[in-house]
């Protein structure tokens, strides 16, 4: 059967006189017979299900009006308005709008508050009688999750869940609508649709998404098409008949329960209830929902696990059990080395991240909650929570904006009672882990029975087969010789008996033994052919890397070996940086590693150098300066650029540093003091610290003062060191004249230094009215500059 | 006052190489430019904040509490159709150019220089994300966003830099401006994006949509686009 649903309540509202700025649920209270009539018009023209007045009806919205104490007042006005036009086939749906701000950590709203707030709406619509919540009009996944939570403890009656999609469908926070229906289904939504921000045409690809996502029924409720602003009015432009039209498309692509949004009026309704109402079932296309693997998500990414899609990788790396600096990183609250792991482990390749907060001693429960809140901004990739803190298990769902996997629940009867009530309620899934009251099962088929044991009270909880993935459990082979074939067996028997997706963490084979990164790859390759998913493991082990792209070959997981080819055959580039340059000897070698800058490689050329007796002064001149030389001439010709320039001064220095280790009594000539300033009131010293590193490594003494410093202190200092050059620099327009000041200072108290100025607001031209000797474009040219005027001075 | 706290989970190496000159270099570490991108993910703390005016255009004024006039330069153009404003304000917070010092006074002067396009490249991010929020909720009501207009470009005089800062709450976040009406933290935006109303045929959108380099003074600047 079609279900109809109304259309517009605002426009209604304000085409029957509501002034403009009014709080629209307050004629809820003082004039009901408006709204009334209203939902009567809805329901004459085929609306099986109105909704509620109630749209902004919630605590945070109300206190825009200075309302926020009618919440239960309104609600409960509102829902017996809709009762009085109802006849006695039409069900109330009491909507739920957003709370109009973000939740933490995208906003400032508590996930806490944000749950008490519709939680306490709810409540009113629930207790005056509504026959299902709407929660609609949502951007914010996390925020739906609050308010699905506040309605399943608010209510026994049937929860429509309606996110709003921009034009890229996504929700503006990243939700595209297969992440959304996988949470939201795995959360207890009975209907799951959208609405809102976009007309039928653009919502026509989402809710076939949708459908092909979930066997839940699916709602839409489309604008009247995308609106213009005519004589500051906002205009809906489809009319009923295409509407009417649209509905039909809406329905055959699996929607069930069919109304409209912005713009759209009783005629609309009655056209799409002329449309689709009487549809039969029976003649509609079906849709093919999808496979029923396993699948995770963030707020913005799904990952499916299990048999007919890619290996999953769950990167172990953040985990503090023997590892001291993350573990005393997270006692302190610094989470930086967490963040570094995550990042790390996804460009490795992670497609999942076990987050592990198990520091003795701390608070776990508040560093998981903040572990995911900052991961969840930082990766898009879904997080695995690992504890066996029910307090830490339970931040971490409520934190997290998506469908996570809990690591992990045993046949432990006190596990199964606390964990598996939370995946439940959070919409989680849940690695079993085959572990009993009893201990470690020695054999596969022991775990296979306590594995069967654990999913039993899972689906006794409400759990469902989507929810699973079975960990085989790895012991040590160093310590028990049939390890690998117990683990490898349990597998087989998995997938035989259960066909759940698998997992197990494969660094315990090896432990204790040397090169445990061949042992743990080759059982890598193992598992994956008897039937392994989704192996936990380092994913920096380039070994393991490697495997995992040949398994992915050989097992059919990578169709022409594209991906391995990708990665593993020689490329052109690779070839050319093979060929060898040659150069002729080790000062040609320092100044080719300077030129292309090679920290790293110069200090033991240096040291060789030295060793084979070559002179400091041939080393610096020979190789050190024609190296900079040439570096600046390219930089000048376009051919080389400023990062690489600096790359080069860094090369240069080390070798300097070598020179002067090797040999302390080495005294390198300065070419000239400089004293070096971003003038008074400029805060930005980005640039003159880059000319400061050039001038520095071509062998000038640099004073730096620093930046936002006066005239004065740049007139003592540069009198003080008997400078031979003062730079100065500026970067905005409102600092330039700061230049003209301080050359004008210099002049005034006798100081006989030359003026370089530069910035990204000065010009030659500026340089010139304010008296400046020097105009430098950048760093690059202060040096040359600088050189020029030291070699003049000198003649 | 809406608040957001936008999310950088990847930041487009092309524009960290813009931002550092790069973007004819066909060979640089990249290992450097990967260190640069995870440490201003990692300490980056994007926030934004704006508020919603009506736009007086016939007077080129933001009909905020206390009205601003906007001078007849660019930005008045910019916004000849908008009937309403957007005032936003963005920043990242102020560690990451501290970690740029770091570098520098550590002579890593090569990282320094790609955390700062990093983080220019990370601002630029927010805003972006930001301004999309803005967007998505203003198409709803029959309104096309502009793009982003900061005080600086097209001479418009960044000595506006403290009101525009004071219509977009950038307090609520941290942001502050110096008597020279810098920015801090540096690594900071602030913009007027018009709404004009959604119907076709605007006869400015062709001549000021494209590079925002085309209304920035610094036509010598490693990044600006060609």
């Amino acid at each position: 059967m079609i279900y109809i649903f109304d259309g517009a309540m605002g426009t209604m509202l304000q085409n029957a006189g509501l002034p403009p700025g009014y709080c629209p649920e307050l004629w809820n209270q003082e004039q009901p017979a408006v709204i009334t009539a209203i939902h009567k018009s809805y329901i004459d023209s085929g609306s099986d299900i109105i909704e509620t007045n109630t749209f902004g009806a919630n605590r945070i919205k109300l206190t825009h009006y200075g309302l926020e104490e009618k919440v239960a007042l309104l609600n409960t006005a509102a829902v017996q308005a809709a009762r009085a036009a109802c006849g006695p086939d039409t069900k109330i749906a009491g909507s739920v709008g957003p709370t109009g701000k973000l939740i933490v950590p995208l906003g400032d709203l508590s996930f806490d508050d944000a749950y008490n707030v519709f939680f306490e709406q709810i409540s009113a619509l629930d207790q005056a009688g509504v026959d299902m919540i709407l929660i609609e009009t949502i951007i914010d996944i996390q925020e739906m999750r609050a308010a699905l939570l506040a309605a399943k403890a608010a209510s026994k009656k049937p929860v429509i869940c309606q996110m709003s999609f921009g034009a890229d469908e996504r929700t503006v926070t990243g939700t595209d609508p297969i992440t959304a229906t996988i949470i939201l289904e795995a959360m207890g939504a009975d209907i799951i649709g959208v609405n809102c921000s976009l007309g039928p045409a653009q919502l026509l690809p989402i809710v076939e998404k949708i459908a092909q996502t979930t066997n839940c029924p699916i709602s839409v409720q489309a604008n009247a098409g995308m609106p213009s602003l005519i004589n500051k009015q906002t205009v809906f432009p489809m009319q009923p008949e295409e509407m009417g039209l649209w509905a039909k498309k809406l329905v055959a692509a699996g929607a069930r329960y069919v109304g409209g949004c912005c713009g759209t009026t009783p005629q609309h309704i009655k056209s799409i209830y002329q449309a689709v109402k009487h549809l039969a079932l029976s003649d509609l296309p079906t849709v093919q929902s999808a496979k029923k693997s396993t699948a995770l998500t963030s707020r913005s990414k799904t990952i499916y696990l299990g048999a007919g899609h890619p290996t999953v990788i769950i990167g172990e790396r953040i985990n503090p059990t023997g590892r001291k600096q993350l573990a005393a990183d997270i006692a302190a609250g610094q989470f930086i080395s967490v963040k570094k792991e995550a990042l790390s482990q996804v460009r490795a390749g992670a497609h999942l991240l076990d987050v592990n907060m198990g520091v003795p001693g701390i608070d776990q429960a508040k560093a998981m909650q903040y572990a995911i809140q900052e991961l969840s901004m930082l990766v898009d990739v879904p997080l695995v929570i690992d504890t066996t803190d029910v307090n830490a298990l339970e931040a971490g769902l409520k934190a997290y904006p998506g469908r996570a996997l809990i690591n992990s629940v045993s046949a432990e009867p006190e596990r199964l009672k606390s964990f598996l009530p939370l995946a439940k309620k959070y919409g989680a899934a849940i690695l079993c882990l085959p572990i009993s009251p009893a201990g470690v099962p020695k054999t596969a088929q022991d775990r296979l029975v306590v594995i069967q044991e654990i999913i039993h009270k899972a689906f006794e909880t409400g759990l469902k087969p989507g929810d699973f993935v079975l960990d085989a459990l790895i012991l040590t082979a160093a310590a028990d010789a049939r390890a690998g074939l117990e683990a490898l067996a349990t597998l087989k028997l998995y997938r035989q008996h259960l066909g759940y997706p698998t997992t197990m963490g494969l660094s315990n084979i090896s432990f204790g033994l040397p090169r445990r990164d061949i042992i743990n790859a080759t059982f890598c390759a193992m598992a994956l052919d008897a039937g392994l998913d989704a192996p936990i493991l380092n994913p920096y082990d380039p070994l393991m890397q490697q495997t995992l792209a040949a398994s992915a070959l050989l097992l059919g997981d990578d169709p022409s070996g594209r991906s391995y080819s990708v990665n593993y055959a020689p490329t052109s580039q690779s070839e050319e940086r093979a060929a060898p340059l040659t150069p002729k000897n080790i000062i040609e070698q320092i100044h080719l590693a300077i030129v292309s800058g090679e920290k790293e490689a110069v200090v033991p050329l240096v040291e060789q150098a030295l060793r084979e007796g070559h002179k400091s002064i041939d080393i610096s001149e020979q190789a050190l300066t024609t190296a900079m030389n040439k570096v600046g001439i390219a930089f000048g010709n376009g051919q080389c650029f400023l990062p690489q320039v600096l790359l080069a001064a860094e090369s240069m220095r080390a070798a300097f540093l070598t020179i002067k280790k090797e040999l302390p009594a080495h005294a390198t000539t300065s070419l000239g003091t400089i004293i070096l300033a971003t003038v008074k009131g400029d805060i930005h010293d980005l640039g003159k610290n880059i000319v400061a590193a050039l001038l520095e490594n071509n062998g000038f003494t640099v004073i730096d003062l620093g930046k936002d410093i006066s005239p004065e202190k740049i007139v003592e200092k540069a009198l003080e060191h008997k400078a031979d050059i003062v730079g100065l620099c500026a970067l905005m327009t409102t600092t330039m004249p700061q230049i003209d000041h301080t050359i004008a200072a210099l002049k005034a108290a006798g100081c006989s230094a030359q003026t370089i100025v530069g910035g990204a607001v000065l010009t030659q031209e500026y340089a010139n009215q304010a008296n400046a000797d020097s105009y430098a474009a950048n760093g690059v040219d202060a040096v040359t500059i600088a050189k020029g005027f030291m070699a003049d001075k000198a003649h | 006052m809406p608040i957001y706290n936008p999310t950088i989970q990847t930041l487009d190496m092309s524009e960290l190489k813009r931002y550092s000159g790069l973007t004819k270099c066909t060979e640089f570490p990249q290992r450097l430019l990967d260190q640069a991108c995870t440490e201003a993910q990692i300490i980056s703390q994007p926030k934004a904040s704006w508020q919603i005016y009506d736009y007086d255009a016939s007077t080129s004024t933001i009909m905020s509490p206390e009205p601003l006039s906007l001078p007849p330069t660019v930005i008045s153009k910019h916004l000849a159709n908008s009937l309403k404003v957007a005032v936003i304000a963005v920043t990242i917070g102020p560690d990451l150019e501290k970690l740029v010092s770091e570098y520098f006074s550590k002579n890593e002067y090569t990282l320094g220089l790609l955390l700062d396009a990093a983080g220019t490249t990370a601002v630029e991010l927010a805003a972006d994300q930001a301004c999309e929020l803005i967007k998505q909720d203003e198409n709803k009501q029959g309104y096309t966003t502009l793009f982003r207009f900061s005080p600086g470009y097209g001479q418009w005089d960044i000595r506006v830099q403290p009101q525009i800062l004071t219509l977009a709450h950038g307090d609520e976040i941290n942001i502050t401006a110096t008597s020279a009406c810098m920015l801090l933290p540096r690594k900071s935006i602030t913009a007027v994006i018009g709404l004009t109303p959604t119907v076709s045929n605007l006869p400015h959108k062709e001549t000021i949509e494209g590079s925002k380099c085309d209304q920035c003074q610094q036509i010598n600047c490693l990044s600006r686009k060609d």
